[in-house]
C-alpha cells in the first residue's frame, strides 16, 4: 500500500506460531492460520519397508514422522508419539525440521526462500536454541529475513495493546507474562504447571475411579445404542495392528479432550459440594456408545485450576492457582507499571475456553486487585482469537509497513552470524 | 463514456483520453457531471428581468430553464447521497516489485506489492523511523569526568548499549540488565548514572559562557516515591478497611460537631436577646421617666432582631387601622401562636385590647417577649434533656465496669460543668467524638445565666 494511513505493507511473509499443543502456519495479512495442526507427530524409529509411497510422512535419517492430523491417527505398528517441544522449546531438531518440511510442502505449497518468516517462540527461550533455530533456518532453508518473537508479546498486539499482562494458559502450563511497551519483562514470568493436560489427567483419574473404559474411535468397528449408564455394546475392529502404548494413549486423550471441551465447567465462586450438586448436569456419550451425566465432577476437575490446594495427587501442593500467576507476576514488576498492567490483563490459550473459565478469574483478581488499581480483564469472545492469538499477532506485525526494518535479513545473518538473532530479536 | 474509454482501453488505443491519465481524486469518483452542469449553467444565465419578484423568477427559470414542472417530481440534486461512479478512470495497475527499506541499515532487498506508477519511489514508512539520540562518550571523557566508584567503565558501557537497544526504556532496561555480570542495582541507580553522565556530558562540551538549563534526575526522591507506592500498594485489605472506617468515622464526627455548633450558635443568639432586651427594658424605664414623648423615636431601633416577634412597620401604607399593628407577622409559628395565647390567658390579658396607642406598643412588646421566653424554656429543656441523656449513658458505661467511680460523683453534684468530662471519658469512640463537642462546656455555664435571665425576664414582665 502506498498510503501512510493505512500502515500495512505486504512482502509475502510466513507466520510459524509453535505451541505445545498445535502448530499454526499461514501468510501474514490474513485473520487467520493456513494451518492448524497437532505439534505431536507419528516416530517410526527404523522404516524397513521404504516402498511406502504415503504422502504425509517425512524421512529423516532412517526414521518417518507422521505429521498432521490425517496421517497421526492412522493406527500404525511401532509408531511412538513424539513432540519435538519440551517446555515450550524446541528440544527434537530432527523432528521440529521434519514438520517445516511438511508445513512447506503440503501447507504453502511454495519455496521456502520466496518468503520472510516471523515465528514465535517461549518467552523464555534459551539464546542458544534461539541461534540455533536461527541457523537451521537461514542455512537449510535459505529464507530471504526472519524474525523471532516471543508469543506474550504477539498476543498483546493481537488484542491491541503493547503493554500488559498476557495470561496464557495452554496445553502443558499456565504462564502470565508481564509485556512492557512490546518487550517481555523476562523477570516477571510466573509459570505453572496447571493447563491442559494437567485437567486431561484428572479426567483421566476420574474415569478410572468410575471404571469408565475409554476407547478411541480408531477401535471401534460398531456400536449400538444403550440406555444410560447401561454396559457399551460395541465391536472391536479386527485385524488392528499392535499399536504402541504411546500411540494409544494420545488417542484416549483426544478423547478425554473432547469430554473436557463439552463437559467441564469452572464454577463462579470457590468450589462448593452442595453447590455443585445442584448444577445442572450434563449429558455425554463416549465413542464406543456409553454415555451417562456428569454433575459435581464437571465442576470439581477445573477447580484445580484455580484453587490446587485440594488436588489429588499434587505433592506438597506448592502450585499456584491461576488467580495467583497473575497476582505474583505483576508483583514482581516496577511499581510504577503495575497500574498498566493490572489494567490489561490479556486471557489467551486453548485452556482458557473452559466454560466459565474467565468469569471466575475476573472474579478472583477482582478480590486481590488493590483498591488504587483498575482491573481489565481482556479476552475476546471468539474461539479462533482466543487460541491462535499469538499467530495473529504475528500476522498483524509482519504486515505493518513500520515493521519491515525489523527483519534479520540474510546479508545481517551472513555477515553478523547467528548471535545477531540476540540483538534484533529482543 | 465509460464503455467508449473501456473500449479504447481494450483495444490499447492510448491518447485521445488525456484527462484520464491522471490520478483519480475523491471528487472525481463521487460526482463527475458536477462540473459539466455547473458550465452550462453559466452559459444560460437570464438576467432577471425589472420589477419581477424572485419568487416567480424562480418558478419560471430553474437552472435547467425547464418549465416546472406541473406535478412534484425527484430532482436530481437535493437531500441524497451521491453514488460513487466507479470504473470511469483507466486502472492503475498494482506490480510485485523489489524495495529496499532506507531505514534498514544492511540495504537488503524485499518484494512487495505496489503501484506499478509509485516503482522507484521512497519507502514511505521509513520516515517513522524515530530513534532516540543516545550520546557518546569516549575512552578519555570517561576517564577525565565520568569516573565514579560505584561503576566501571565495563558497566557503563553494557548500560549505555541497553539505553541505545531498548530506546531508554529503563524498566526494560533494568529487566535486561545483566545482573549475574554484574552487581545488582534498581531501575533508579541506572537512571541515576544514564543522566548523571548524560548532563556532565552537555556541560563539558557546552561551549565556555553559556548558560545551560540543566534538568537534573533526583534518584532521591525517586526512591522514596516508589517506596510509599510500594507501602501503599502492600496494604492488607483489613488496613483498607480500617482506613475506609476511620474516615467514615471523622465524617460522622465532622457532621456532629457541625450540629452541635448550629445548637450552640443558637443557643447564643437567644441568650444574647434575652439580655439585650432585659437590658433596654432597664434603660426605657429610666427613659420614660425622663422623657416620655419622645420614647417612640429612641427605642424603635433598639427592637432586637434575633428573637420574639418583629412587627412590621406600618409608616408607609397609607391609612391603617391602629389594631392592624396588632397582628402577629406570618412568621410565627402555629405552635408559637398557641402557646402565646396560653400565656396570655394565664396571664389574665386579653386577646384582643382595644388598640389606643399605647396598649398597642405595650401588648407587642408584651408578646414580643412572651415568645422570647418560650423560646428560651424549649432551649433550657433541650440542653436538660440532653444532659439527662448523657448522665444515662454515662451511668450506663460506668456500670458496664472501666470507669472510675470518682468522675460519676463529679457528675452528680456538679453535672452542669462536667459534662464535657463526663463524656471525654467515655469509650474509645464517644472520646473522640466528644473531645471535638468540648467547646460546648462553657456554654453550659451560661445555660445557667439564660434560665437566671428568663426569670428576671418574668421578673420583668410582671408589672
Amino acid at each position: 500500500m502506498s498510503g501512510g494511513v493505512y500502515g500495512g505493507d505486504e512482502v509475502g511473509a510466513l507466520v510459524f506460531d509453535i505451541g505445545s499443543f498445535s502448530i499454526r502456519t499461514g501468510y501474514a495479512g490474513e485473520d487467520c492460520p493456513k494451518a492448524d495442526f497437532p505439534t505431536t507427530v507419528g516416530l517410526l524409529p527404523h522404516d524397513e519397508s521404504a516402498m511406502e509411497i504415503d504422502g504425509d510422512k517425512e524421512k529423516k535419517a532412517g526414521k518417518t514422522y507422521y505429521i498432521d492430523t490425517n496421517s497421526l491417527h492412522v493406527p500404525r505398528e511401532n509408531t511412538e508419539v513424539i513432540s519435538p517441544l519440551k517446555n515450550g522449546m524446541i528440544e527434537d531438531w530432527d523432528c521440529f525440521q521434519a514438520i517445516l518440511d511438511h508445513t512447506y510442502s503440503k501447507h504453502i505449497k511454495s519455496e521456502p526462500n520466496l518468503h520472510p518468516v516471523l515465528m514465535s517462540e517461549a518467552p523464555w527461550n534459551t539464546r542458544a536454541k534461539r541461534e540455533k533455530l536461527t541457523e537451521l533456518m537461514f542455512e537449510h532453508y535459505n529464507i530471504a529475513a526472519f524474525f523471532l518473537c516471543k508469543t506474550a508479546v504477539l498476543t498483546a498486539f493481537a488484542n491491541g495493546r503493547s503493554t500488559g499482562l498476557v495470561l496464557d494458559s495452554g496445553a502443558t502450563h499456565t504462564t502470565a507474562i508481564p509485556v512492557h511497551d512490546g518487550y517481555v519483562l523476562q523477570q516477571g514470568i510466573v509459570k505453572s504447571p496447571l493447563a491442559g493436560d494437567f485437567i486431561s489427567m484428572q479426567c483421566r483419574e476420574l474415569f478410572q475411579e468410575m471404571s469408565t473404559e475409554i476407547v478411541p474411535p480408531y477401535m471401534i468397528a460398531a456400536k449400538e445404542a444403550v440406555r444410560e449408564g447401561a454396559p457399551p455394546n460395541w465391536k472391536k475392529k479386527e485385524k488392528l495392528p499392535q499399536v504402541s502404548k504411546s500411540w494409544h494413549h494420545y488417542m484416549c486423550n483426544e478423547v478425554i479432550q473432547d469430554f473436557q471441551a463439552s463437559v467441564l465447567q469452572v464454577s463462579d465462586s470457590p468450589y462448593d459440594e452442595q453447590v455443585a450438586a445442584q448444577m445442572p448436569t450434563v449429558h455425554y456419550e463416549m465413542p464406543n456408545g456409553y454415555n451417562t451425566d456428569y454433575g459435581a465432577e464437571r465442576l470439581r476437575i477445573p477447580e484445580g485450576l484455580f484453587d490446587p490446594s485440594n488436588v489429588k495427587g499434587l505433592s506438597g501442593n506448592t502450585m499456584l492457582g491461576v488467580g495467583h500467576v497473575v497476582t505474583t507476576s505483576i508483583g514482581m514488576c516496577d511499581i510504577d507499571i503495575r497500574p498498566g498492567l493490572y489494567g490489561s490483563v490479556i486471557v489467551t490459550g486453548g485452556n482458557t475456553l473452559l466454560q466459565g473459565f474467565t468469569d471466575r478469574l475476573n472474579r478472583e483478581l477482582s478480590q486481590k486487585t488493590p483498591p488504587s488499581m483498575r482491573l481489565k480483564l481482556i479476552a475476546s469472545n471468539s474461539t479462533m482469537e482466543r487460541r491462535f492469538s499469538p499467530w495473529i499477532g504475528g500476522s498483524i506485525l509482519a504486515s505493518l509497513g513500520t515493521f519491515q526494518q525489523m527483519w534479520i535479513s540474510k546479508q545481517e545473518y551472513e555477515e553478523g552470524g547467528k548471535q545477531c538473532v540476540e540483538r534484533k530479536c529482543p | 463514456m465509460t464503455t467508449g474509454a473501456d473500449v479504447r482501453d481494450i483495444l490499447e488505443l492510448g491518447g485521445g483520453d488525456s484527462e484520464n491519465t491522471g490520478i483519480i481524486s475523491k471528487k472525481d469518483i463521487l460526482n463527475s457531471d458536477k462540473k459539466k452542469s455547473k458550465k452550462s449553467a453559466e452559459t444560460l444565465t437570464f438576467k432577471r428581468p425589472e420589477g419581477m419578484h424572485r419568487e416567480v423568477y424562480a418558478l419560471l427559470y430553474s437552472d435547467k430553464k425547464d418549465a416546472p414542472p406541473l406535478l412534484p417530481s425527484d430532482t436530481t440534486q437535493g437531500y441524497r447521497t451521491v453514488k460513487a461512479k466507479l470504473g470511469c478512470k483507466r486502472v492503475r495497475p498494482w506490480k510485485w516489485m523489489p524495495f529496499t527499506n532506507p531505514a534498514r541499515k544492511d540495504g537488503a532487498m524485499f518484494y512487495h506489492w505496489r503501484r506499478a506508477a509509485e516503482e522507484g519511489k521512497d519507502y514511505p514508512f521509513a520516515r517513522f523511523n524515530k530513534t532516540v539520540q543516545i550520546p557518546v562518550y569516549s575512552e578519555q571523557e570517561y576517564q577525565m569526568y565520568l569516573h565514579d566508584d560505584g561503576w566501571t567503565k565495563a558497566e557503563t558501557d553494557h548500560l549505555f548499549d541497553l539505553c541505545r537497544r531498548f530506546d531508554l526504556r529503563f524498566i526494560v532496561i533494568h529487566d535486561r540488565y545483566d545482573h549475574q555480570q554484574f552487581k545488582k542495582r534498581s531501575a533508579e541507580d541506572l537512571k541515576e548514572r544514564y543522566y548523571s553522565i548524560c548532563s556532565k556530558l552537555t556541560n563539558i562540551r557546552a561551549p565556555p559562557g553559556t548558560d545551560l538549563k540543566m534538568l537534573v534526575f533526583d534518584a532521591g526522591h525517586e526512591r522514596r516515591r516508589k517506596e510509599q507506592l510500594e507501602r501503599l500498594y502492600n496494604r492488607t485489605p483489613e488496613q483498607v478497611s480500617e482506613e475506609e472506617y476511620l474516615i467514615q468515622e471523622l465524617r460522622k464526627i465532622e457532621s456532629r460537631k457541625k450540629e452541635r455548633e448550629k445548637k450552640a450558635q443558637d443557643l447564643q443568639k437567644l441568650i444574647t436577646a434575652a439580655d439585650t432586651t432585659t437590658e433596654m427594658r432597664r434603660a426605657e424605664r429610666k427613659a420614660t421617666k425622663k422623657k416620655l414623648p419622645q420614647k417612640k423615636e429612641t427605642e424603635k431601633p433598639a427592637v432586637p432582631e434575633t428573637a420574639g416577634i418583629k412587627f412590621p412597620d406600618f409608616k408607609s401604607a397609607g391609612v391603617t387601622l391602629r389594631s392592624q399593628r396588632m397582628k402577629l407577622p406570618s412568621s410565627v409559628g402555629q405552635k408559637k401562636i398557641k402557646a402565646l395565647e396560653q400565656m396570655l390567658t394565664e396571664l389574665g390579658v386579653d386577646l384582643n385590647p382595644m388598640p389606643t396607642e399605647e396598649i398597642v406598643q405595650m401588648f407587642n412588646e408584651l408578646r414580643s417577649d412572651l415568645i422570647l421566653l418560650y423560646e428560651l424554656k424549649q432551649a433550657f429543656a433541650n440542653c436538660e434533656y440532653e444532659l439527662q441523656m448523657l448522665r444515662h449513658r454515662y451511668d450506663a458505661l460506668a456500670k458496664a465496669g472501666s470507669l472510675g467511680p470518682l468522675s460519676g460523683e463529679g457528675a452528680s453534684t456538679d453535672a452542669h460543668s462536667s459534662i464535657g468530662m463526663e463524656e471525654g471519658k467515655g469509650d474509645g469512640k464517644d472520646s473522640i467524638i466528644d473531645v471535638v463537642g468540648a467547646p460546648l462546656t462553657p456554654n453550659s455555664r451560661k445555660r445557667r445565666e439564660s434560665a437566671s435571665s428568663s426569670s428576671s425576664v418574668k421578673k420583668v414582665k410582671k408589672p
